[in-house]
């Protein structure tokens, strides 16, 4: 006799887990079945080097839901937020830009570089709040199906309909322009500094596979705004601990309610009887029944590996194909013996502690897509560095650091050759490009862990590689993700429900996806 | 009622529709054409003694049918041309797609190269049909008043919601996935033949500052069906050139009581108080009137004919970010004979091959290396052709034997360096993170209109390379060449930008948003001052939707 549970959910990422406390709290008896050794998914901490604390995908939190830290009381279960303070950008030419939280010191070096800009930075910062405050309840939200005449859909519409009218036609005009224009085109409407222009553009590229001249850009933009704009707690910052602490935090809220959470049980398979979902069984053959069943994975392993497509409309199973994911970036953390040192900035200074972002110019970040369209990698790469280990000193043994790197562009399918193959050519154009701001580097370097989108795909198990479960793109976005008309959780299988990044509204440590798909979930066991 | 004297700034087509419909409908609107001639860009030119062809043209088109009915254009002496094929690409390995007239023959003719292709063609041909009655639905509808919806507004919209119901859910939410899409995923979704994928994909860029894998592309290329109701629009021929279109259009607006005056430029339009006066001209002589309608472009409407003082800060400075850079260079060639093309060798009837758009731009990849180039201020070195041979179904436009080819060249950015960079990839090193680029100045500071005439011959030679690759003895053929770039286009056919559309296709500069949200009613922040070009909703090609939609609302407010 099997055992039995009110809810299965596959996957323990950050939003399996999130899904999971939710459903536990509400008194269901909740399974999470995660594939690996460690809790977390893509937002994990892992010892890869001996002594040196990777978080070796996700490694800046922001967006994460301040109903959800309330609600799950994440800080009394461990999560702590450490200030991510600025962003620090080396030039070329010896020259660095270098914004920090400190409004004055901003201004004052903008002013150096464009006495314009700096007036334009606070206008805009105030024009980028107003549209969060806009945007913001959508990502609180469950998609209406605008192809539908359900009312309550309808009322939904109407609702944005009458918020958007209710908008100054100034934040309409920029509202317009966000969902549909290029980061790049946006940002020159604001400003001249190219390096300034650059860096900010930088935000609306990551996870996808656009460049900073792609019109729609300038929405994932506003995506990455939401979390900075927010009081000091909810600017950027690192978590300690490394990402994976707060993967932990929310298992152990979702523990304490009750919800049982087991790892290195890969789920095989989605059983169904009469078009229903009736639990999974493991790969190790075990098989586990529940009420319904909740997938954190994207759409491709819960849709085309974890069932048989047959048991699926075909007009659904063509879209779930037809769904981009197109990971186009890699991550490379270095283990190192001493700091960086950058030739615009020498010494150990608090630029180190913020984001170092290699983005000199919007022609630079251009460049670096056209490379990655045609197949190959960015030899001149876009890169966020941080070096947590500055802001928190458990991830790396004392007088040593831990440096993440973000790189953007790396295709999932390279036109010569294969990851496997090219994974340290790929490794050195990241530490060359730095190394060309930051010569010490490469005599500092202990260890160093590659991971291409190849590798993402392998080890977190995230199609292709795309770090948000399918790219933020305006057609795959809202009541379109993952697939129009099944953007609200639910799935043409009865008691089958998605609740990852693949679904509204999408990526980032943000856990919305989670807790919207739990409240869905809620709603319809109740009707039971 | 009825005598109000109205005043249209420019005999292009949009100025000339508008021109009219406010005469049929009682008024007795002037037309002021800077140039010595009628149709604006839409001209036929003798550039070479013998040889004539016009600016802008056919492939550029279709004039809307409800504005050729109502101006009875035939019998004012317009006479379309039908060409037997819509579509002849060429692809480099020497095979040839040819879409023809009939979609039967165009079917055969696309599973040569793909069975699966053919059906899947004429799926989409389905799909997009179904579609069009949507689309032309919101392209003949003024876009809504967001603020405060007429009641006029909620029916056009309910209209356009039942056309979209109609669809069917799943083509519904197709819809609205693609809008937003990459016209490159869009083929790719539908067609496994690349030069098919490049055909189709080509109407999603044509005449836009955009790639194929530029998001909303694919909004573009149904725009463009909608007009034409087809994946691939064919070229439109008038006996003539579009000059005599043009013309035809001029008699129909003088028959119908409007005054057409040429050679008279608009300096300024009049303003007092916040309403319009009158405009002066170049000459200094000034004309009252109590309604100006502009078929310029926003930009030189807002900016270059109205002092400042009469509009808002904001609205000047989101007028002075309206895009309205052009992509597109013309070249007109006068040619000894027809170019011999490689993949026609083995057609039984060429000349017909040749009577469609002659489209070079075999894969997706070509069309997007295209674009990179203009990215970064130069023009394509490898560019995206549209050619047409008119003088074959009109042998008036050139003597004897001999040939006119009209070329439309993308991209050529309106901004161009004054160097020939090469491309990244054909560098011995890459490009350094340290800003060595080959480049040399960053585009921004390096680029300008103001290099054209020193790049002008280098685009002939590029555009005459690529066309030899696939004709190889298109070369000998060329008795002379003209080089139209896009500082011609704004210099003597008064396109800011040299922009042919009058501002950038981009979703954000579409409908409702076209030229600016809160101003896409074809009415302006001036009273009695009316925009009725590209410029305005719908705006794409050559088609005078604008002025039609223009003319309804201009006509109801100046009887309010």
């Amino acid at each position: 006799m099997p055992k039995s549970y009110d809810a299965i959910i596959i996957g323990g990422g950050h939003n399996g887990l999130v899904n999971a406390a939710y459903l536990a709290r509400a008194g269901k008896k909740v399974l999470v079945l995660e594939r690996r050794y460690v809790l977390g998914g893509a937002a994990v901490t892992e010892e890869i080097i001996p002594g040196f604390k990777f978080s070796v995908c996700s490694y800046v939190v922001s967006l994460l839901r301040p109903e959800i830290i309330r609600d799950l009381d994440l800080p009394r279960h461990g999560l702590e937020i450490l200030p991510l303070d600025g962003t620090f950008t080396p030039m070329p030419n010896g020259d660095h830009l270098w914004r920090v939280n400190d409004h004055a010191k901003t201004r004052r070096e903008l002013v150096r570089h464009s006495r314009r800009d700096a007036e334009a930075y606070d206008e805009f910062g105030k024009q980028m709040l107003q549209m969060c405050r806009f945007v913001k309840p959508l990502l609180g939200m469950v998609p209406p199906d605008p192809t539908s005449l359900n009312p309550a859909g309808l009322k939904k519409l109407m609702f944005l309909a009458k918020r958007f009218q209710s908008l100054a036609a100034e934040d309409k005009y920029n509202l317009v322009q966000l969902m549909t224009m290029s980061a790049a085109d946006f940002l020159d409407q604001w400003f001249e500094t190219d390096v300034l222009k650059a860096t900010m553009s930088a935000s609306g590229i990551i996870g996808t596979f656009l460049g900073v001249r792609s019109p729609g850009t300038a929405y994932v933009l506003l995506h990455h705004y939401m979390g900075e704009i927010d009081g000091a707690f909810r600017a950027w910052g690192f978590s300690r601990g490394g990402t994976g602490a707060i993967s932990n935090a929310i298992a152990d809220a979702a523990r304490e309610a009750g919800a049982e959470i087991r790892t290195e049980a890969p789920v095989a398979q989605i059983t169904m009887r009469a078009g229903r979902a009736t639990g999974v069984v493991l790969q190790s053959g075990e098989e586990i029944q529940a009420k319904i069943v909740s997938s954190s994975v994207d759409p491709n392993l819960t849709f085309l590996k974890m069932m048989d497509p047959r048991a699926l409309p075909d007009e659904f199973v063509e879209e779930v194909r037809r769904y981009k994911y197109r990971g186009s970036s890699g991550k490379v953390n270095l283990a190192l013996d001493a700091l960086p040192d950058f030739k615009c900035l020498p010494g150990p200074g608090r630029h180190l502690r913020g984001a170092i972002s290699i983005s000199p110019s919007v022609e630079y970040m251009e460049r670096a897509y056209d490379q990655a369209k045609y197949g190959e990698f960015s030899h001149h790469p876009y890169i966020d560095i941080v070096i947590p280990s500055l802001t928190d000193p458990s991830v790396a043994p004392p007088g040593k650091h831990v440096m993440s790197c973000f790189v953007q562009y790396a295709p999932y399918k390279l036109k010569n050759g294969d990851w496997p193959a090219r994974r340290e050519n790929f490794g050195d154009a990241v530490i060359n490009t730095i190394a060309e701001f930051a010569p010490n580097l490469k005599n500092i370097i202990i260890g160093r862990q590659v991971l291409t989108p190849y590798d993402i795909e392998e080890q977190i198990g995230l199609t292709e590689g795309n770090i948000f479960q399918g790219e933020l793109s305006l057609e795959q976005l809202f009541f379109l993700r993952p697939v129009a008309g099944w953007a609200r959780y639910r799935t043409p299988v009865d008691n089958l429900y998605m609740c990852g990044s693949a679904t509204h509204p999408g990526g980032g440590i943000m856990g919305a996806p989670g807790r919207l798909a739990a409240v869905e979930i809620l709603k319809d066991m109740g009707a039971r | 009622m009825g005598s109000h004297k109205v005043v249209i700034i420019g005999a292009g087509h949009n100025g000339l529709v508008a021109a009219f419909y406010l005469a049929r409908a009682g008024f007795k609107p002037l037309v002021l054409e800077a140039r010595p001639v009628v149709g604006g860009a839409a001209t036929t030119e003798e550039f070479h003694p013998e040889f004539r062809a016009s600016v802008l043209d056919g492939v550029s088109g279709p004039i809307a049918p409800a504005i050729a009915k109502d101006m009875q254009l035939e019998r004012h002496g317009a006479q379309w041309l039908d060409p037997k094929c819509r579509v002849f690409a060429p692809s480099p390995d020497g095979r040839a797609l040819i879409l023809h007239s009939s979609t039967y023959r165009t079917l055969s003719r696309i599973a040569a190269f793909s069975r699966n292709d053919s059906s899947k063609y004429l799926e989409l041909a389905n799909i997009l049909a179904g579609a069009q009655k949507f689309i032309s639905g919101l392209l003949t509808m003024p876009p809504p008043e967001i603020d405060r919806p007429t009641s006029a507004d909620i029916w056009n919209l309910l209209g356009a919601g039942r056309a979209f119901r109609k669809l069917g859910k799943r083509n519904m939410q197709r819809l609205l996935r693609w809008g937003p899409m990459a016209v490159a995923d869009f083929v790719a979704e539908f067609f496994e033949t690349e030069l098919l994928r490049a055909v189709i994909a080509a109407r999603g860029i044509f005449g836009a500052a955009a790639g194929p894998w530029s998001a909303g592309t694919t909004a573009l290329l149904l725009l463009r069906v909608a007009a034409g109701g087809l994946p691939d629009g064919g070229p439109i021929y008038v006996r003539g050139g579009m000059g005599a279109l043009s013309g035809a259009m001029a008699a129909a607006a003088k028959q119908a009581g409007a005054e057409i005056r040429t050679s008279a430029e608009v300096a300024r339009i009049l303003i007092k108080d916040g309403a319009v006066t009158g405009v002066a001209l170049k000459s200094g002589e000034e004309i009252s009137a109590t309604a100006v309608v502009s078929a310029a472009d926003p930009k030189r409407t807002f900016l270059k004919l109205i002092e400042p003082v009469h509009l808002a800060p904001s609205f000047l400075g989101q007028m002075q970010h309206y895009r309205c850079q052009g992509t597109v260079a013309r070249i007109l060639f006068a040619l000894d004979g027809l170019p011999a093309f490689t993949a026609l060798k083995n057609e039984r009837d060429e000349n017909a091959a040749l009577t469609g758009r002659i489209h070079i731009g075999p894969e997706i990849d070509y069309l997007e290396r295209a674009f990179d180039d203009s990215k970064y201020g130069n023009f394509s070195r490898a560019p995206f052709l549209e050619a047409t041979i008119p003088s074959l179904l009109d042998p008036s436009l050139a003597p004897n034997g001999k040939h006119v080819m009209s070329v439309h060249m993308q991209y050529a950015p309106y901004k161009i360096n004054a160097c020939h960079p090469a491309r990244p990839e054909e560098r011995r090193e890459p490009a350094r993170a340290s800003g060595e680029r080959c480049e040399g100045p960053a585009v921004s500071s390096a680029a300008s209109p103001s290099n054209w005439p020193s790049q002008r011959d280098a685009l002939a030679d590029a555009v005459i390379k690529t066309l030899a690759e696939y004709a190889p003895d298109f070369p000998s053929k060329i008795i002379a060449a003209r080089v139209i770039t896009p500082l011609d286009l704004e210099e003597t056919y008064g396109l800011t930008g040299g922009h042919i559309s009058h501002g950038e296709l981009a979703l954000d500069q579409l409908f409702t948003m076209r030229p600016l949200i809160g101003w896409a009613r074809y009415s302006t922040p001036i009273r009695g001052l009316f925009l009725c070009g590209p410029g305005t909703h719908p705006g794409a090609g050559l088609t005078a939707a604008s002025a039609l939609n223009a003319s309804r609302q201009i006509i109801k407010s100046l009887r309010k």
